[in-house]
């Protein structure tokens, strides 16, 4: 359950400028371009063709969304879904810069605490609503209501305060405390603009009648089975990063909520369904050899799929210990077997898109089994009778904690790593749990967990890798630092880009020389279509942006 | 007869809120809570937990939430889904017909796919047929329902395109779903008849038909198979719980909407209200079903009417 | 007796004749043959379990990277997993654990379940009337459901995965405990014991309990199927082991992703769960027809 709450988070910094792009640089204006793998790229084709007016794009889910309403909802695929139906106030382009959506420009006051947005004023939300600077109020002051049961918008839109109407189109939001993150964080998508009309008709029932600003209306939801959208016809205020600022090209949007693997893929296959996301590694050779299909491809931003090594725990907390897990495992070969070249290795505590990725730590550790023996042997373990390392009559065992349903293979990746360190005599105990939340976040009870966060500054790693205060528990790994701590303050609230990224560059720099964590791979968002689907792009983040979808005939 | 049915009425209420407590019960003895699934453990902080345990009432001891439950439950009130807020009862009503639809597919599919085969097995004992009958019966209780399910998908849907992989509208999206299910209670089905036929046909009424000149195919259709229609029928209602719970694997593979997914998403999430509904409902449609199957005894066999 | 048998000479002329009334040779050479070949099966899944490491060509943990998805072929009878594991050594050692959790639970279940229905059956009275209401409310709930919500409950792990199928089946057990028990206690010889002052624990223990136990063995032996079907219905809602070793219904329900690319990972192990039930079913069924003393007389 918390494997899928994680990707959406939030927390993070504002920041922009010195632009680290790999698997996502922009296309035509649109952040994170796909990389499309067909004969003929959708990219350049959407550049090339006009677009065809009308039509229905049915895609297939891989879940199915928690709740529609934006404060209330902690899941990727919830996202995916009301991406579409509301804006933010600014929009973060491939170049990690703030760029304008629902306001026109703002300011920042001296000592960081206040932010003025000027906004627009042609914006209606998709039941009549005008948008105005009240409508922002109501968002905002609605996360911090405690009766909303805000959940993950409440971490994103931190340290806010209050906010003021300056005039219908001006507000002014106040923070308790300065911080960088606080506008990049205003792109996030638990923080798009709600309409208050909306939400005071439907009450706890908003999630299942969402209103807001975007591309596309909400027109009905039959539980695990298809949540339908349809065109907003109004739509005139897209923002640049969109290939298409106007009203979508698309009269309906279909998703359709299909889990098992072998369906979902074959509703494409079938034609039954346009596209389906989340295309498993072993499908993606075949679909990219058949000409009547796509895959499409992108990086998704934030922490990449990591193992974080509990240092509460012994043998772990020692260097050495940690060292030859680094050594021991061989991370290449896991990716390469499992993943069959498609998806990256990931090397540092950042992906590769996240500004101050340190692009120097990629292969910097290299797989080596006898340096891996020669530090247990340091650390006084012996190997015993059954191949499996002794120390005062204790074995030593790596408690490996990971969730169900086997998302992305990771229980496989568990899989793999205890095969490789029993060869350097450590028995893993491989425990699958339903209950992460229980068994890492209130018990403590795992030597090595993995986990990953969707993100959109690296601030993120504060959350990760600063002495936890008692009670916050999203240090997983009990890392604990006075300079990296240093080092985390001091980057989320640097003015200057470059000493910030500097900052950054540190931060992993540690990670890696204390051996705190295994980074694993960079997760590609995939989605296979029918080679008729044109113009599907995607945001900073990963998600797909549908206004500029079209059906060729 | 109508006396014999309010009895059954009330034994029946009883046991469904006697399930209803025991799903209570273990429900609660789930560790974790509803909590972990509504907020980021990770970046929450211990009050804003504490908090919403107190707003969703799962702080409470569980005498305090059977009795607060089953105040609610008396007053029609099935309560909201401590995920997000929406009302029970409205849901499993939306759901359930999708899932008494693929139920009754299969169920009539089983029953017509096992009493021909078993008949056919019965009548041509020890024969190319029986033997081929059999296998099929068997196979359809040997494979796990998610394999059989996949492999239909994939030559049916994929491969030939006939049928559609997924969804819940329409009798096409039905085909394969039922057929996959309905293996199950067709495997139960033909060896219940098969077996029944046989014994039957050593009885003494059946003897004493022959012995008056009756022809064997009059004697198998009329008496014999009439006979061995009282197990099956039985059968269908011990299956009302096998269909249920294949539902829950079925819908999944078939993403049909239903009542199977709902429970077994409810039971990961701990999401007790929603739990709790489904189980009450399903619970109310297996005691009324098995009550039919005793009713409908008595037009099949005139021995149970007489007893009556 | 002259009319019935005119009856028989009337029936040997229609070509349709009653299969009951065939030679009985033939009869049981089929089912004999049928339950020989089972009872085969059984026996090397068994030989399989005890002695993995006489039958399997590598061990079943070795992942040999460089050759995964290998189709099958002379060296990998069954081909390769997508670890690069021999499929065929794997299904070997697997047969581990299905055995475990097929007989464990229906040992279990059938315990539980057993005792609680002859203990209700003989007793009867109030005793009767309670337990039979609990097995009532059991059976409202499908088995998967309450099996979800144990193993849910309890995390995944052998012991529990057991406990989960053990727990849905045994209302099943009760009912058919307590009706036999309940004919049996009615029969001539009972009340004839009683007559002669045999102990009321004596009768149940020496009398009722011995012939009451056949249906319970042969429930017994098709609950083995069930029990293994349960299981990897468990794993493929995601709430099965992970273990080094995996079961069948494991090994099945992770290698489904791949049917389309390498069929050979899943389907092997579908086959050896398939071949399992229905070996067991076969016995199951002619451990009926031996045990049921009418068919005897027939």
């Amino acid at each position: 359950m918390f494997l899928a709450i994680a990707l959406v988070l939030s927390a993070c910094a504002g920041g922009n400028g010195g632009n680290k792009s790999s698997g996502a640089s922009g296309g035509n204006g649109a952040a994170g371009e796909a990389q499309s793998s067909s004969a003929a790229p959708s990219a350049e084709q959407a550049a090339a063709e006009t677009p065809v007016q009308g039509g229905e794009l049915t895609y297939a889910l891989a879940t199915s969304p928690d709740t529609l309403d934006p404060a209330r909802s902690g899941l990727a695929v919830a996202s995916r879904v009301y991406r579409s139906i509301f804006d933010n106030l600014v929009v973060k382009d491939a170049n990690n810069e703030i760029k304008p959506w629902l306001a026109t420009e703002w300011s920042v006051s001296d000592d960081g605490l206040t932010y003025t947005f000027k906004l627009r004023q042609d914006v209606k939300f998709q039941d009549g609503t005008p948008f105005n600077a009240e409508a922002v109020k109501f968002t905002f002051d609605r996360i911090l209501d405690p009766n909303t049961k805000a959940s993950n918008s409440a971490s994103a839109l931190k340290p806010y305060a209050s906010s003021e109407v300056i005039d219908d189109y001006t507000i002014k939001l106040v923070l308790s405390t300065p911080s960088r993150a606080f506008l990049v964080n205003l792109t996030q998508t638990t923080l798009g603009i709600v309409s208050p009309t909306a939400v005071e008709k439907y009450g706890d029932q908003f999630g299942k009648n969402p209103v807001g600003t975007g591309p596309f209306k909400f027109v009905g939801w039959q539980e695990n089975a298809d949540i339908t959208l349809e065109r907003n016809p109004d739509y005139n205020w897209g923002p640049e990063t969109a290939s298409n600022q106007g009203a979508a090209y698309l009269d309906k949007l279909v998703f359709k909520i299909v889990p098992e693997e072998a369906t979902r893929i074959g509703s494409v296959q079938s034609k039954q369904v346009l596209a389906a996301e989340t295309v498993p590694p072993q499908n993606i050779a075949a679909l990219k050899a058949d000409s009547n299909f796509q895959v499409l491809q992108v990086e998704t931003g934030g922490l990449p799929y990591t193992l974080f090594i509990n240092q509460n725990k012994e043998p772990w907390n020692e260097l050495k210990a940690r060292q030859a897990l680094q050594y021991g495992v061989d991370i290449g070969s896991i990716v390469k077997t499992l993943y069959l070249g498609t998806y990256e290795q990931a090397w540092s505590a950042l992906t590769p898109s996240m500004f101050g990725y340190d692009a120097s730590l990629e292969n910097s550790v290299q797989p080596d089994a006898d340096k891996a023996n020669q530090l247990l042997d340091e650390l006084g373990w012996t190997v015993g009778s059954d191949g499996i390392r002794e120390k005062d009559g204790k074995k030593l065992t790596l408690h490996y904690v990971d969730g169900s349903p086997n998302r992305e293979k990771r229980n496989d990746i568990a899989v793999m790593i205890q095969q490789q360190l029993k060869k350097i005599g450590i028995q893993v105990d491989v425990e699958i749990t339903k209950d992460v939340a229980t068994k890492v976040f209130q018990n403590d009870d795992y030597d090595i967990y993995g986990n990953s966060q969707v993100n959109v500054d690296p601030n993120a790693l504060s959350q990760f890798y600063h002495t936890a205060a008692p009670g916050v528990l999203g240090n997983i790994a009990h890392v604990s630092d006075s300079q990296l701590d240093q080092w985390l303050e001091q980057a989320a609230v640097e003015k200057d880009d470059t000493k910030r990224a500097e900052l950054y560059k540190n931060v992993q720099q540690f990670i890696k020389d204390n051996a705190v964590i295994l980074p694993i791979y960079v997760f590609p968002y995939t989605v296979a279509a029918s080679n008729k689907v044109k113009g599907l792009a995607f945001d900073s983040v990963g998600y797909p942006q549908f206004g500029g979808v079209y059906i060729q005939k | 007869m109508v006396r014999t049915i309010i009895g059954r009425v009330l034994s029946s209420l009883l046991v469904i809120a006697g399930s209803s407590v025991l799903v209570f019960v273990i429900m609660y003895l789930l560790p974790g809570d509803p909590v972990d699934s509504l907020i980021d453990p990770a970046s929450a902080t211990p009050e804003q937990i504490a908090t919403l345990r107190h707003q969703l009432g799962v702080d409470q001891p569980l005498y305090a939430q059977l009795a607060d439950y089953f105040g609610k439950l008396l007053r029609g009130d099935f309560g909201k889904s401590l995920l997000n807020s929406e009302p029970v009862l409205p849901k499993i009503i939306e759901h359930f017909p999708a899932t008494l639809a693929l139920a009754a597919a299969s169920a009539l599919l089983s029953v017509i796919v096992g009493v021909l085969l078993g008949v056919l097995s019965a009548i041509h004992r020890n024969r190319p047929i029986d033997v081929i009958a059999r296998i099929v019966g068997l196979l359809g209780i040997s494979m796990p329902t998610f394999w059989s399910g996949i492999l239909l998908l994939l030559v049916f849907s994929i491969h030939l395109g006939w049928l559609p992989a997924m969804g819940s509208d329409g009798w096409k999206t039905l085909v394969l779903p039922a057929a996959t299910l309905g293996l199950i209670g067709g495997g139960f089905i033909v060896r219940m008849v098969r077996n029944s036929m046989l014994e039957v046909v050593n009885e003494h009424f059946i003897v004493t038909l022959r012995s008056k000149g009756l022809s064997e195919r009059a004697i198998m259709y009329r008496h014999a198979l009439r006979n061995a229609l009282i197990p099956s029928v039985t059968m269908i209602g011990m299956l009302v719980g096998e269909m249920l719970a294949g539902a829950v694997v079925i819908e999944t593979v078939f993403s049909r909407q239903g009542i199977g997914r709902i429970v077994a998403d409810a039971i990961m999430a701990k999401d007790l209200p929603v739990v709790q509904g489904v189980i009450v409902f399903s619970a109310i449609v297996y005691v009324l079903v098995n009550l039919l199957v005793d009713i409908s005894y008595s037009y099949i066999d005139p021995r149970v009417r007489r007893a009556a | 007796m002259r009319e019935s048998a005119t009856a028989k000479a009337l029936l040997q002329k229609r070509k349709w004749e009653l299969p009951a009334l065939r030679s009985s040779g033939r009869r049981f050479d089929l089912s004999r043959l049928f339950a020989a070949g089972a009872v085969a099966v059984i026996a090397f899944i068994v030989l399989c379990a005890i002695v993995p490491q006489w039958i399997a060509p590598y061990p079943p943990t070795e992942m040999m990277t460089d050759s995964i998805m290998q189709a099958p072929s002379a060296a990998h009878p069954f081909g390769t997993d997508y670890f690069g594991r021999d499929v065929f050594s794997l299904v070997v050692y697997g047969s581990r654990d299905s055995l475990f959790i097929g007989l464990m639970s229906v040992v279990v279940g059938g315990l539980v379940g057993g005792t609680l229905g002859a203990l209700s059956g003989y007793i009867g009275g109030r005793l009767d009337s309670v337990a039979m209401r609990l097995v009532d409310t059991l059976m409202t709930i499908p088995g998967i459901l309450l099996a979800l919500a144990i193993a849910a409950a309890m995390g995944p792990s052998l012991t529990n995965i057991v406990l989960a199928v053990a727990a849905a089946a045994i209302p099943g057990y009760a009912r058919v405990m307590r009706g036999q028990t309940m004919s049996i206690n009615g029969r001539p010889y009972i009340t004839a014991a009683r007559s002669i002052g045999v102990t009321r624990f004596g009768i149940f223990w020496r009398h009722v309990l011995p012939n009451s136990l056949s249906p319970l063995l042969v429930m017994s032996t098709l609950g083995i199927g069930s029990s293994i079907l349960a299981g990897s219905g468990l794993s493929f809602l995601g709430l099965g082991l992970l273990k080094e070793i995996p079961d069948w219904g494991t090994l099945l329900s992770q290698g489904r992703g791949y049917l389309t690319v390498a069929w050979w990972i899943c389907t092997f192990p579908g086959l050896a769960i398939t071949l399992l039930v229905l070996a067991v079913n076969i016995v199951g069924d002619w451990l009926r027809d031996y045990l049921d003393p009418k068919k005897k007389e027939a």
